[in-house]
């Protein structure tokens, strides 16, 4: 069952590309590279694959989007954003759980959480679009030395979040 | 008990990065807003607060097994605040095996409910099976964050070696002065009527025998034969094995010291144990159930010491190797010093049998299969053969078994032999 929702995801995933650019053979091409890499992370459970598959959709999405240059569409890339979150929290669960058992109500309480999660994502997405509407109306008429100085401080800002979410609390727990 | 992040968390971080790095590359702002669910998730995975209350309780159905036997495990989990998403683990010693359950389970738990979570292991070869406890590890949303604790709960259960019935069992060529199930050469007490002899001031108007005296004409009456016990000591070669864990050599001698030990026990014969090996050990002869289990405890840790010390058995008090003792020694006959020890105690008149447990069905479940693998086997059994045949030449009973099949079979092969020998001895 587990395994039939994270392929359904997955097909998901491959579709949203080939939905802005269908009949380009490269997008094509890396969109069916994600659905095997994906697949084969789908049927062992492991979310090194799939973060693969995730990141060759994400290049395909790309490709499809400067090869078509529609025009901008904040809910396909949230769509896109949510499933992969979904996807790799489901992948990683279900390799956790294999050969165990799960009691009652595992699976309910783990869907209900995973969907307000994503859910939640989803809508600070949406927020957050619709704050950068105005806010890069602003924008075009500061100076670019302005909004490169605010993209390094940014930049910085992330790599030492980053750092500190990896290396919080010590060392990362155990997987096995 | 600190929450920490997992390893997914680096599986975000990489599609996040990949997300962000294509949006700058392409300019397309779409590329960004993939980014802000995963990066809302990782936010939300570290969300975790204090590591929330349970009580959990571990307990084992029994202590004490045979070889085969299953033991319950039973874990009780309680939860003092919600428990979202509990993982629990209980590691497996080696030579363990899961009958029923699983050893590993999730659940999740609201404030104040409890859950039994139980499965079966199969204890495989004898060992003392212990269990440390279970491993908690409490899941943050999504994965992202994860807790570890572990419950010291340490348990041990025994297993001690199976034992099969034996109906073919030696019978002791000496008894000795207590009451048994051999009917004694010697007069006196008992039930098996002997010799007819004249009636004599003293005895028993009960043991006249009328026939006889109206035969004869004077009282005549029967006497009985004692019945007696006998002392018989299991000689465990510990000095050498061959075969893969859990099958050795030694293994199969400690399930046959067990089953003739039971079977000796149950015919009220006092038996006692001695561990001839690198650190020699024994337990004097004794007699009911709770010696039975004491000798099961010495066969569950009787191991191979290696040594090059040469031990002699004269060094064993007679209180623990009995004169007039049947002696049973269970060896793969693989050490000379062994050999030396057997023949040394039939020397000094001990009623000795060898049971003889052959290596080569260990060594060769140990080897991988191939051509020269069952020729070298053949070869092995057919020189054990010769060895057995030159042992029995100098007057030792030996009698093969290979440790797999009932003991009482091969028993049976010896008893034509060792019953002539009673009726001569």
């Amino acid at each position: 069952m587990m395994r039939l929702a994270a392929m359904v995801l997955l097909a998901v995933l491959a579709a949203l590309p080939l939905a802005v650019r269908p009949s380009s053979p490269p997008v094509t091409w890396l969109a069916t590279a994600a659905l095997v890499v994906g697949g084969v992370g789908v049927i062992a459970w492991s979310v090194p694959l799939v973060t693969a598959a995730g990141s060759l959709v994400l290049i395909a999405y790309a490709l499809a989007l400067v090869l078509a240059g529609p025009a901008a569409d904040p809910l396909a890339a949230i769509a896109l954003g949510s499933t992969l979150a979904l996807l790799l929290a489901l992948v990683h669960f279900a390799g956790r759980a294999r050969g165990a058992a799960l009691g009652p109500s595992v699976m309910a309480s783990q869907v209900r959480q995973w969907l307000a999660v994503v859910g939640g994502g989803a809508v600070a997405a949406v927020m957050l679009t619709a704050v950068a509407v105005p806010l890069g109306v602003a924008l075009r008429s500061a100076t670019l030395p302005v909004v490169v100085i605010a993209s390094a401080l940014g930049a910085v800002l992330t790599v030492a979040g980053v750092i500190a979410l990896v290396t919080g609390g010590g060392r990362r727990a155990p997987e096995s | 008990m600190t929450w920490r992040p997992t390893a997914l968390n680096v599986s975000f971080l990489t599609v996040v990065g990949w997300a962000l790095f294509l949006a700058v590359l392409t300019g397309r702002v779409e590329l960004a807003v993939v980014a802000v669910p995963m990066v809302f998730a990782l936010v939300a995975g570290r969300r975790t607060g204090a590591p929330p209350g349970w009580q959990i309780d571990r307990t084992l159905s029994t202590t004490r097994l045979l070889e085969d036997e299953c033991v319950t495990v039973t874990v009780t989990l309680r939860a003092e605040r919600p428990l979202p998403l509990v993982e629990l683990l209980e590691p497996l010693p080696p030579r363990v095996g899961l009958e029923r359950g699983s050893n590993h389970a999730f659940f999740t738990l609201r404030e104040g409910r409890e859950i039994r979570w139980t499965f079966e292991l199969r204890g495989a070869g004898r060992q003392h099976l212990r269990l440390d406890g279970p491993h908690l590890r409490l899941w943050g949303p999504l994965g992202l964050a994860a807790a570890e604790s572990q419950h010291r709960a340490p348990a041990t259960v025994a297993v001690y070696p199976r034992h099969a019935p034996i109906r073919h069992l030696p019978r002791p060529l000496r008894t000795q002065t207590f009451v048994g199930n051999y009917v004694s050469p010697t007069q006196g007490e008992g039930i098996e009527p002997g010799d007819i002899r004249p009636f004599a001031p003293g005895d028993q108007i009960r043991h006249v025998n009328w026939r006889a005296t109206l035969k004869l004409g004077t009282l005549h009456v029967t006497q009985h034969h004692r019945e007696r016990n006998a002392d018989v000591v299991l000689l465990l070669d510990t000095l050498s094995e061959v075969g893969p864990d859990g099958e050795t050599v030694v293994d199969a001698a400690a399930r046959g010291a067990a089953a003739l030990a039971a079977a000796y026990l149950a015919r009220k014969d006092r038996v006692g144990l001695i561990e001839y090996g690198g650190q020699p050990r024994w337990v004097r002869p004794g007699a009911g159930r709770a010696h039975l289990e004491r000798l099961l405890d010495t066969l569950l840790s009787a191991s191979v010491v290696f040594t090059y010390v040469n031990r002699n058995l004269d060094l064993v008090p007679p209180r623990i190797l009995p004169p007039q003792a049947l002696v049973v020694a269970l060896s793969p006959l693989l050490d000379r010093r062994f050999v030396r020890a057997a023949t040394d105690l039939a020397a000094r008149g001990f009623d000795l049998i060898v049971i003889a447990v052959s290596p080569v069905p260990s060594a060769r479940a140990a080897a991988p299969r191939s051509a020269v693998a069952d020729v070298a086997a053949r070869l092995w059994a057919l020189e054990r053969r010769a060895a057995l045949d030159e042992y029995r030449r100098r007057g030792l009973s030996v009698v093969e078994w290979d440790g797999t099949a009932p003991l009482d079979a091969a028993l049976a092969a010896l008893g034509r032999r060792w019953r002539r020998r009673v009726l001569a001895g």
